[in-house]
């Protein structure tokens, strides 16, 4: 062992590379590491580069045609302004895959907090993001840059802008660390694909309301508010420059400049903060305070459940359509799109009352692959089941459960579809087919949670299925649709046999006839399935313990 | 008070089993010739097991020797490729009525599977105990004690997705005593859990098993099987190398550690360390 070795080895061999290169090098790998662990993984980047380079074209193409045009500017400050929104919210909804900007693995390291926030920002703007960030919003410079000036602050606003939107989104991320490493944080994540399907509905419905008055008119009040706020201020400057009104474009300019270096310091404050203080992930579980619940195991729903198996299953898989967020996501989703697609269908005016259905298909999807819903702690359910009617009495319960929540409401969406279009005459043969359609999916549900289980990863929001099990899941639940549609056929075949032999005042009766044959599907469905149930415990488990 | 509490709990536990300890009656495990392949792998290699009924008995083996596939298979957890496995003098895998039998009869507590997390410790135990076919004033009643043993009661109506590691193994280990079982089958009960914890669940099962139940628990911590176990179990590669008493196991060897190295072969490994020579204290870098 030579002296200069011992002391210095690093020094001795090559010089220290710096922080920043360092930092680029790391999120460079880390993102190979993470492409050669899976084929699907590889093949779903790739496809979103191509998917994210189409859709830049096409938006820099738009822009490109918009040059010039009355509303340009309007369009383009409340484009960038929406991105640097998306930006703020990603990281609260998509959990990131960026281990480079997780400052609880850089605690032990000797890092100066300037130097860090520094290497993060330029880290942060590897990426495939960032990137089309960059193409964006050179796209909206482009659609209002005109003349000397209209370039010149161009060139500076484009790469300001994307540094804004980057910077924005890793300094709330580092703020809400301690909401996003807690658990709550991690359900909130899950709750994202709702958030973002809800948003959608309001794009879609102000892009209708747009439409129909046609013309940019309504933003312009709205796009002059966003021009002054950063990052899209440096566009409305690029605008401003454009028209020669310089103040306006130096002071927007500077607004985003100074909006930079400001969330930079909050960043490279939060960053500091949490090296010194305990992460959020072990807070929830020390502190005392849990929920608030009263008397003993069962709660007001313990009280009016029956009691045995029957109440112990009921309750539980009510409690987990509010607490579990993935049978909570599935849930608010079946209700709303339930209720949504019948009644906007009423209010066009272009609906008929058999919309209704779409409530009962919606909610009666819920029964398949109710093994799956609970992960391996199916074992807890398995160990108490032996016979055939232990699996009955189980299958039962979980049906019961779900026919508490979608009997009343196939009821109220049939009835306010019927309201809407004042076709009430329609209301008994439309709730009998709803119920029937309810029954079929029920308990063929049953069958198919009995026959076809699989498993549904908890840490993803998109994934519902594990790795090599969608095939299965897919050709359940098609099978499902499809079989329980031919399970439906006797009553459409009535109901279309009473329509064309202008039995109208016999329409009534489908009411019932949908409403026993319904329960007796349900039967059916629970008697077939409680046997293969029973029998296949263990491999029903292992279905379900995967991923 | 808790000793009362826990005496409630286990009132009959001895009476259950109907075995005095050492009366040569039933064993509380029987294995004979159980096979267990996954792909490629054999995972239990044809394995034999006899478990006397009223001990304390230990499933020791490194990483990787078959130990929590052999207690899913005699759990009725994951089905056999071969072999016969009765548990009390009940069949594991036979008919529905066997195995109904066997499953009121014991308790597990497994190791990489979930719990119905979304539900609160008490909760859990309310839920669990009504599925067991339990009156429900009688759950309430055992789950108020059990908590107030395993020192759970001031987080009873936390969501058992927010316990901590001991805290999880603990409320599963009240799940699986709740219907006061026979046998009680740990799959790495101490794993991850903190020293006072660990006291806590040792001290249930110390009372559990005076009261002549069977507890059967796998680990790969010599040192506490060891100062718990009256008999233990060897297991490498699949096979069952040893199986008895602690004291016939270890032999004349000083400790079980010593026994356990020599029966799965890994001595020799001592000193690997001499190309670390830059490591040590004094120098800077």
């Amino acid at each position: 062992m030579s002296t200069t070795t011992a002391t210095s080895p690093v020094a001795g061999t090559a010089p220290v590379p710096s922080l920043t290169s360092t930092f680029v090098r790391l999120k460079l790998s880390l993102l190979k590491n993470g492409l050669r662990q899976s084929g699907g993984r590889t093949a779903a980047y790739i496809a979103s580069i191509v998917f994210g380079v189409l859709f830049a074209a096409i938006t820099v193409l738009g822009f490109a045609v918009m040059r010039g045009s009355v509303s340009a500017a309007t369009v383009s400050v409340l484009v960038i302004g929406t991105l640097a929104l998306s930006w703020t919210v990603m990281p609260l909804f998509v959990p990131s895959g960026d281990e480079t900007l997780d400052p609880s693995r850089l605690v032990m390291l000797p890092l100066q907090p300037r130097p860090l926030v520094r290497a993060l920002l330029v880290a942060s703007l590897v990426g495939v993001g960032p990137v089309l960030t960059l193409v964006f919003v050179f796209g909206a410079a482009l659609s209002v840059a005109r003349g000397t000036a209209g370039v010149i602050v161009a060139v500076l606003a484009v790469p300001l802008v994307t540094a804004v939107c980057v910077a924005l989104s890793r300094a709330v991320a580092a703020a809400n660390v301690r909401l996003l490493t807690s658990r709550k944080g991690r359900d909130l994540a899950l709750l994202s694909g709702l958030v973002i399907a809800v948003g959608m509905q309001v794009v879609n419905f102000g892009a209708q309301r747009l439409g129909q008055t046609g013309g940019m008119g309504p933003l312009e009040p709205a796009a002059a508010v966003v021009g002054w706020l950063p990052p899209a201020a440096a566009i409305g400057a690029v605008d401003a420059a454009s028209n020669g009104d310089h103040v306006v474009a130096a002071a927007r300019l500077l607004l985003t400049a100074a909006a930079l270096v400001a969330l930079l310091y909050w960043w490279q404050r939060s960053l500091v903060r949490l090296m010194v203080e305990p992460d959020g992930s072990t807070i929830g579980a020390s502190s005392g305070s849990g929920a608030a619940e009263k008397s003993g195991g069962t709660g007001l729903l313990g009280r009016i459940l029956p009691g045995g198996r029957t109440g112990a299953v009921m309750e539980r898989s009510l409690r987990y359509i509010w607490r579990d967020p993935k049978t909570k996501a599935a849930w608010v989703t079946s209700l709303a799109m339930g209720l949504i697609v019948p009644l906007f269908n009423a209010f066009q005016g272009t609906g008929t009352i058999y919309w209704a259905c779409f409530a009962s298909g919606m909610l009666g999807v819920q029964m398949y692959n109710q093994f799956g819903q609970d992960t391996s702690a199916f074992w807890m359910v398995a160990q108490t089941l032996s016979t055939t009617a232990d699996a009955y009495a189980e299958l039962r319960a979980r049906a019961l459960a779900l026919l508490t929540i979608t009997l009343p409401f196939t009821a109220l969406v049939t009835v306010a579809t019927a309201a809407v279009l004042g076709d009430w005459s329609a209301l008994p043969e439309a709730l009998g087919l709803s119920l029937g359609l309810l029954g079929a999916l029920v308990g063929s549900g049953a069958v198919a949670s009995a026959v076809f289980p699989y498993s549904i990863p908890q840490d993803s929001g998109y994934k519902n299925v594990a790795p090599g099990q969608g095939g299965l899941a897919w050709m359940s639940i098609l099978g499902g649709m499809v079989g329980s549609a031919l399970l439906c056929a006797p009553l459409i075949g009535a109901t279309v046999y009473l329509h064309l032999s202008d039995r109208q005042s016999a329409l009534w009766l489908l009411l019932p006839a949908g409403a026993l044959y319904g329960a007796l599907l349900v039967r059916a469905g629970l008697k077939l399935a409680a046997p293969r149930t029973a029998r296949r415990l263990p491999e029903i488990l292992a279905a379900v313990s995967k991923g | 008070m808790p000793d009362q509490a826990f005496d409630g709990v286990f009132e009959e536990a001895g009476a259950a089993a109907g075995t005095a300890p050492g009366a040569g009656a039933v064993p509380a495990v029987r294995v004979e010739g159980l096979w267990k392949r996954f792909g490629q792998q054999i995972a239990v290699n044809g394995i034999d097991l006899v478990l006397p009924a009223g001990k304390f008995i230990g499933l020791v083996g490194p990483n990787g020797a078959g130990k929590t596939t052999t207690l899913s298979m005699i759990t009725g957890l994951l089905r056999p490729d071969q072999g016969r496995i009765t548990v009390a003098g009940h069949d594991v895998w036979s008919d529905p009525e066997s195995v109904a039998r066997v499953k009121a009869r014991i308790g597990i507590l497994p190791e990489g599977l979930r719990l119905f997390e979304r539900l609160s410790g008490r909760e859990l135990l309310a839920y669990s105990g009504r599925l067991r076919g339990l009156p429900g004033d009688e759950v309430d009643k055992r789950a108020a004690q059990l908590l107030d043993v395993l020192d759970l009661t001031g987080s009873q109506n936390k969501l058992v997705v927010d316990y901590s590691t001991g805290m999880r193994k603990k409320i599963g280990l009240a799940a699986a005593l709740l219907h006061n079982p026979e046998v009680l089958f740990l799959d790495e009960p101490f794993e991850g859990v903190d020293p006072v914890s660990a006291q806590t669940i040792r001290g249930v099962l110390e009372r559990y098993t005076q009261s002549g139940a069977t507890v059967v628990f796998s680990s790969h911590v010599m040192e506490l099987v060891e100062s718990l176990c009256d008999w233990v179990a060897v297991m490498a590669a699949g096979r069952i190398r040893a199986q008895g008493p602690l004291a016939e196991v270890r032999g004349d060897r000083p400790s079980l550690q010593a026994a356990f190295l020599e029966l799965v072969g890994a001595n020799g490994r001592e000193t690997a360390g001499e190309s670390l020579d830059w490591l040590g204290g004094g120098a800077q870098r």
